[in-house]
């Protein structure tokens, strides 16, 4: 079973998480109270009520000992300073983010982080759909 | 001095006037529309820039390859970040400087490599802490970022050190008094100064061991 943190509950974080949580640990994690109840009570993990930035939240969800950790909130700017502190920290094994605006994605890119851009994505199988 | 401030709250625009006055060059930028529209009519000799300073493009407008400091003061901390990272690293800024919102953030400010980080707001606590606590002693200046103070301390009636000479006076290591107001008289100590009762002392302290120079003075605290 991996241990896999999630910071961010928004549509995609949900839907991560309750799939996740079938197979391995999952920890959710998002400022907002409310979107930690969409996650309903099919949920099989652990939800933290905290503020991604604050690297105490991440110890308290486990973030020393964690597998993998996927930065989804709506926010690039808080999904790439927490990606980058988080790998340089703790040497998170895979740390996923998302980043929407597409020149960020560029600029940010580093070594062992993998950075999800939903534009690309939707393009690629757009693409693929005419091939 | 070229300088860039992202964010033209009011700490932006307290500092960006501030910095006109010295005669620098300032270029504010912020995301809010009708207040940057509001700030290019009232304000003279500024380059005010719509926009938002996490993105290249508008600090490349704001032609931040030619600062020599980047202040961020955005009320976002992973914005304040971003900006200081980006100026630093595609456009070459020596200098980044950020306002710390929430102090919990403060080390991310210091894994993302921001030069000076100015945590605002435990800065303002401890002057509040003081201000509250010692009714006796005034903190009259911060040094860097409040790590060296100069303070004000009325010696009371029992102080420990009334009728004592300085040479006698144990003090703290790492402070030191530098003045002595007696009515109108202004007394520059040597060791053989004598403290009298009403007298107001100005001293310089590191702030870990302020609390022992005004237990020094004033016998408690």
């Amino acid at each position: 079973m991996k241990y896999i943190i999630i910071v961010g509950c928004g549509k995609t974080g949900k839907e991560l998480a309750i799939e996740l949580a079938h197979t391995e640990n999952v920890v959710m994690v998002d400022k907002n109270l409310k979107q930690l109840d969409f996650l309903g009570d099919d949920f099989n993990g652990k939800k933290i009520w905290g503020d991604g930035l604050d690297m105490h939240t991440l110890e308290d969800a486990g973030v020393k000992e964690a597998d993998a950790l996927f930065l989804l909130t709506g926010n690039d700017n808080l999904n790439i300073v927490v990606g980058k502190v988080v790998k340089r920290k703790y040497g998170v094994k895979s740390v996923i983010l998302q980043i929407n605006d597409v020149v960020k994605k560029k600029i940010f890119q580093e070594e062992g982080l993998t950075i999800v851009n939903r534009t690309y994505l939707i393009v690629e199988v757009l693409k693929k759909c005419i091939s | 001095m070229y300088i860039v401030i992202a964010g033209a709250g009011r700490l932006g625009l307290v500092l960006a006037k501030k910095l006109r006055e010295d005669k620098h060059q300032v270029c504010l930028i912020d995301k809010d529309e009708g207040l940057c529209n509001r700030l290019a009519r009232e304000l003279k000799g500024f380059l005010v820039i719509w926009g938002d300073a996490t993105y290249p493009d508008i600090l490349k407008e704001a032609k931040i390859e030619k600062a020599s400091v980047c202040v961020s003061a955005t009320s976002r901390d992973e914005d304040n970040i971003i900006i200081c990272n980006l100026a630093k690293d595609i456009f070459g800024v020596k200098r980044t400087v950020a306002r710390v919102n929430d102090p919990k953030h403060l080390a991310l400010y210091k894994h993302m490599e921001v030069d000076n980080p100015v945590d605002s707001t435990s800065i303002i606590a401890r002057i509040v802490e003081e201000e509250a606590s010692f009714s006796d002693v005034m903190n009259l200046l911060s040094i860097k970022k409040g790590r060296l103070s100069i303070v004000r301390v009325d010696i009371p009636q029992g102080s420990p050190v009334v009728g004592k000479t300085l040479k006698d006076i144990q003090l703290p290591p790492n402070s030191v008094l530098v003045s002595i107001l007696r009515g109108p008289d202004i007394i520059i100590p040597s060791g053989s100064t004598e403290i009298y009762p009403d007298d107001e002392v100005i001293a310089a302290t590191f702030i870990d061991v302020e609390k022992d120079l005004i237990k020094a003075l004033i016998g408690k605290i």
